[in-house]
């Protein structure tokens, strides 16, 4: 009962937001939600099959190319945008993944970030696709049905509702068959193989899965801004990314809201200052690692159910 | 296809490709020393250049002064990482994926405190010996770019008498292969693995240090060195720092080759798919036993 | 029913003979017995058989079909199991969720229904989570349904990891050394376990040091480094003389 109840007020102070924020703050709740769609998807691969992913800024900018190629130069519907993005997103990354996922640990991890920096300079110099620096403009904003959601108050909703569907999207995944056989290959990865659960499909799986929400993350942002150019798309927004579900904490939707809002709230508060935050970013994640590994909601679950119980967890998932 | 091209194309595919191959060097020594992926390799570089500009433009040192404050930078650096940070990790038995982790972060915010304190400016040094250039079949090459290569080559012999010959490098040796075994015979291995990574930083820094006269460097080079870097080590063999020679070597002509027959644009291109590529084609040829769990 | 046919298996390791023309057959329906000192290559030839290594020579065929080709998946898909000297159980998962995970390729829902909550999928979940609660009475697990398997001991961890096995329905079940870790009464029990899955149809291949263990199997083979000495009962092989030889002499 207890639960319910503040589940329903949480969902009303979130409904009432836009209306008494500042429209700043509005805007910058409008990109938690488009980057937590992105950091969804990371924190899949790295919370459930221990898989460091760098290579999530090249499926946002694939994303948001084809949303804005779509509709601005083909003159198609948004919903096609979006689609154009997800299939190609899930299709290159079905292509690269099945060779590199087979690869472990470091070396994973770094050929994701090679093939996100392939795909930096490649966005660069085709610029007779992506307009190079100078971009895309002209995006239409999302509508339908006569609303055309052109405030950060407006898309605000269409953000954090998309994120929400993701997120129970995600969640079902998790807490079903394929969950399942995602923790056992992250417990004891002979025995699940032994099980006949393939290991690599799945890796290979949520590879695709994760590109997808990438690329839904991309359509949001360059429906929101208007605007795509290669400078959104640096090397930095993978790490910035990879940085939602590891300070936040990987194993839970709460997790990536709070990792999300931790990356658009904090440069905020810090732009007095300059361009601090790389610095803190840089930090915080050196901080998580060391001290608080499984993130900012991981770590506070633990201490609250330490309390609770006095003892060590029983039935806690331990990483 | 004229030779002085092709000459073109070597000069300068091996004056970078020593470039890479110290860092390199300095990646496959941290990673045999600690069996961890120091994403933050070239991250030493950039300090390694940066504090020297800062010790002639800012405190009036002489070029070879500065030279020695850049390299020191970047070994106090490399120290630091390990006590700081490596250390309470070890500590906690912590895995992999974590340590990897904490190198990103690392290199993210030196990066990022070096765009913080030094601006978007790129910095470059004087070179060693004079601004010119020597011709050799109808291809040149700085003066400077021959003192990098001459240099490099003393460096990798110094290395591979300091492995071999001297108590702390067999120590430090003896400490990667089997950390137990070498604490019982009275190898401190924390101290050793502190050595590791001043090594690692310390080469790192020469790597910035010598290309800085060559290539003005900026604050996001640093990923691009450490993934060049980590080319040239796996071609030569990660726990191999005399591989990444060959390595290095070997990434740098084929990134001239892919300048000249397809467009410079595309040679970042060429290293990254090169190294994806090797990475998935030869992960047990190179690493023998720790190939199978990637590190 | 099943058989196992192992046939001429070699494997080496860096030059170092581990195997050499192995060959044996696992009737169906029956348990069957590998014995061997330490370093006798036993271990190598359960993860040849299971797919874990590629021998250098020689094939291994279920019901006539050759693995050769075929994954470790596969192989499992197709019916044959193991288990591990040190029971490999899913430590941060729950007893039930571990049996659950054993009945995965029973069930066929795929990631989308699990995303959409299908009927198919939700009926799917049912039916592993139904069977994991009776395995845990049968397997006398009940207690500890909802402890984390990283808490249990290794006589617990042992049953988890059989009954898990199980819960997948397997034809052929490998169990490498399945009584170490275990007490004296626990590995009588285990003994019972192992006849009861033999009398249900359930083919065993075992290797043991245990003797005592080794008493449920009808048929044993001797390895000894590498080369079957010695095929017989239990009794034949403790009255062979170079197996003597091996045991007591080596």
């Amino acid at each position: 009962m207890n639960r319910r109840v503040l589940f329903a007020i949480a969902i009303l102070v979130w409904a009432v937001l836009p209306m008494v924020l500042p429209r700043h703050f509005t805007d910058l709740l409008v990109f938690a939600a488009i980057y937590s769609v992105a950091g969804l998807g990371v924190g899949l691969l790295l919370g459930h099959c221990g898989i460091v992913t760098l290579a999530q800024s090249a499926f946002y900018a694939i994303g948001a190319y084809a949303s804005a190629i779509v509709t601005v130069n083909l003159k198609l519907p948004m919903i096609v945008g979006v689609a154009a993005g997800l299939v190609t997103s899930g299709v290159i990354a079905l292509a690269l993944g099945w060779p590199v996922l087979r690869l472990r640990g470091y070396f994973l991890a770094v050929a994701t970030l090679a093939l996100a920096m392939i795909a930096s300079a490649l966005f660069f110099e085709w610029d007779w696709l992506t307009g190079g620096t100078i971009g895309l403009g002209g995006i239409p904003k999302l509508g339908a049905f006569g609303v055309v959601l052109d405030t950060p108050q407006s898309f605000y909703y269409a953000a954090w509702i998309t994120a929400a569907l993701s997120m129970i999207l995600v969640h079902n995944l998790v807490s079903g068959r394929t969950g399942l056989a995602m923790r056992s290959m992250r417990d004891a990865i002979d025995a699940a193989r032994v099980l006949a659960i393939d290991i690599h499909s799945l890796r290979v799986q949520m590879f695709v899965l994760c590109a997808m929400l990438g690329s839904l993350s991309g359509s949001l942002f360059a429906h929101y801004t208007g605007y795509v150019s290669v400078a959104s798309f640096s090397i930095d927004k993978a790490i910035l990314f990879l940085l939602i579900p590891v300070i936040g904490g990987a194993g839970s939707i709460a997790g990536i809201i709070v990792g999300a809002l931790f990356i658009t709230f904090v440069p905020e508060v810090l732009s007095k200052i300059g361009d601090f935050h790389g610095i803190v970013f840089g930090l915080a994640l050196v901080i998580v690692v060391i001290a608080a590994p499984h993130g900012i909601v991981g770590t506070v679950e633990r201490w609250w159910h330490n309390r609770r119980s006095g003892v060590s967890p029983t039935a806690e998932a331990r990483r | 296809m004229t030779l002085s091209l092709v000459a073109q194309a070597v000069l300068s595919g091996v004056t970078n490709g020593v470039i890479y191959a110290l860092i390199g060097m300095g990646l496959a020594v941290i990673f045999k020393g600690s069996r961890a992926i120091n994403a933050a390799q070239g991250e030493f570089s950039l300090i390694g250049a940066v504090a020297s500009v800062f010790a002639m433009k800012a405190a009036g040192f002489s070029y070879p002064a500065a030279f020695a404050v850049g390299a020191l930078a970047g070994a106090a650096t490399g120290v630091l990482i390990d006590l700081l940070l490596v250390r309470p990790m070890i500590r906690r038995r912590a895995q992999e994926d974590a340590f990897l982790l904490l190198t990103i972060g690392i290199a993210f915010a030196i990066s990022a405190a070096v765009l913080f304190f030094a601006g978007r400016d790129y910095f470059t040094l004087p070179s060693i010996g004079s601004d010119g250039v020597a011709i050799l079949f109808d291809a040149t090459i700085r003066y400077h770019a021959i003192w990098v290569i001459v240099i490099t080559a003393l460096i990798v012999i110094a290395l591979r008498a300091f492995y071999r010959k001297t108590n702390i490098g067999l120590s430090m040796m003896a400490a990667s292969i089997d950390a137990d075994g070498a604490s019982t015979t009275g190898i401190n291995v924390d101290l050793m693995r502190t050595a590791t990574y001043g090594m690692g930083g310390l080469l790192g820094a020469l790597a910035g240090l010598l290309v800085a006269p060559l290539v003005p460097i900026s604050f996001y080079m640093g990923l691009v060195f450490t993934l060049k870097g980590f080319c040239a080590a796996m071609i030569g063999g990660l726990t191999n720092p005399m591989g990444a020679i060959v390595g290095g070597l070997m990434l740098g002509l084929l990134e001239s080759l892919a300048i000249v027959f397809i467009a410079s644009a595309y040679k970042d291109v060429v290293a990254l798919t090169v190294l994806i590529v090797i990475m998935i084609l030869v992960p047990h040829g190179i690493l023998g036993r720790a190939g199978r769990a990637g590190g | 029913m099943t058989s196992l046919d192992v046939r001429e298996i070699g494997h080496s390791f860096g030059g170092l003979n581990v195997l050499t023309n192995v060959s044996f057959e696992v009737p169906a329906g029956k348990i069957v017995g590998l014995i061997g000192p330490n370093g006798s290559g036993k271990s190598t030839l359960f993860n040849i058989i299971n797919g874990f290594l590629v021998p250098r020579a020689g094939k291994v065929l279920l019901n006539g079909t050759d693995l050769s080709a075929m994954s470790v998946e596969a192989r499992s898909r197709a019916g044959l199991v193991r288990t591990f000297q040190t029971p490999k159980v899913f430590e941060h998962m729950t007893v039930i969720e571990n049996l659950m995970a054993g009945a995965y390729k029973l069930t066929r829902s795929g990631v989308l229904s699990d995303m959409l909550r299908l009927p198919g999928a939700r009926r799917d979940v049912a039916m592993m989570r139904d069977q994991a609660h009776e395995l845990c009475r049968r397997f006398g697990l009940e207690r500890l349904h909802a402890t984390a398997a990283g808490l249990l001991t290794s006589g617990q961890r042992r049953m988890l990891e059989l009954a898990r096995t199980y819960a997948g329905k397997p034809q052929l079940l490998l169990l490498d050394e399945p009584s170490s870790g275990l007490t004296a009464e626990e590995v009588s029990q285990l003994g019972e376990w192992l006849k009861t899955l033999n009398n249900e149809g359930m083919t065993l291949l075992l290797v043991s040091h245990d003797m005592q263990l080794m008493n449920v199997a009808s048929m044993v083979h001797v390895l000894y480094f590498g080369e079957i000495v010695a095929t017989g009962t239990m009794d034949d092989i403790q009255r062979n003389p170079k197996v003597r030889e091996v045991y007591l002499g080596a």
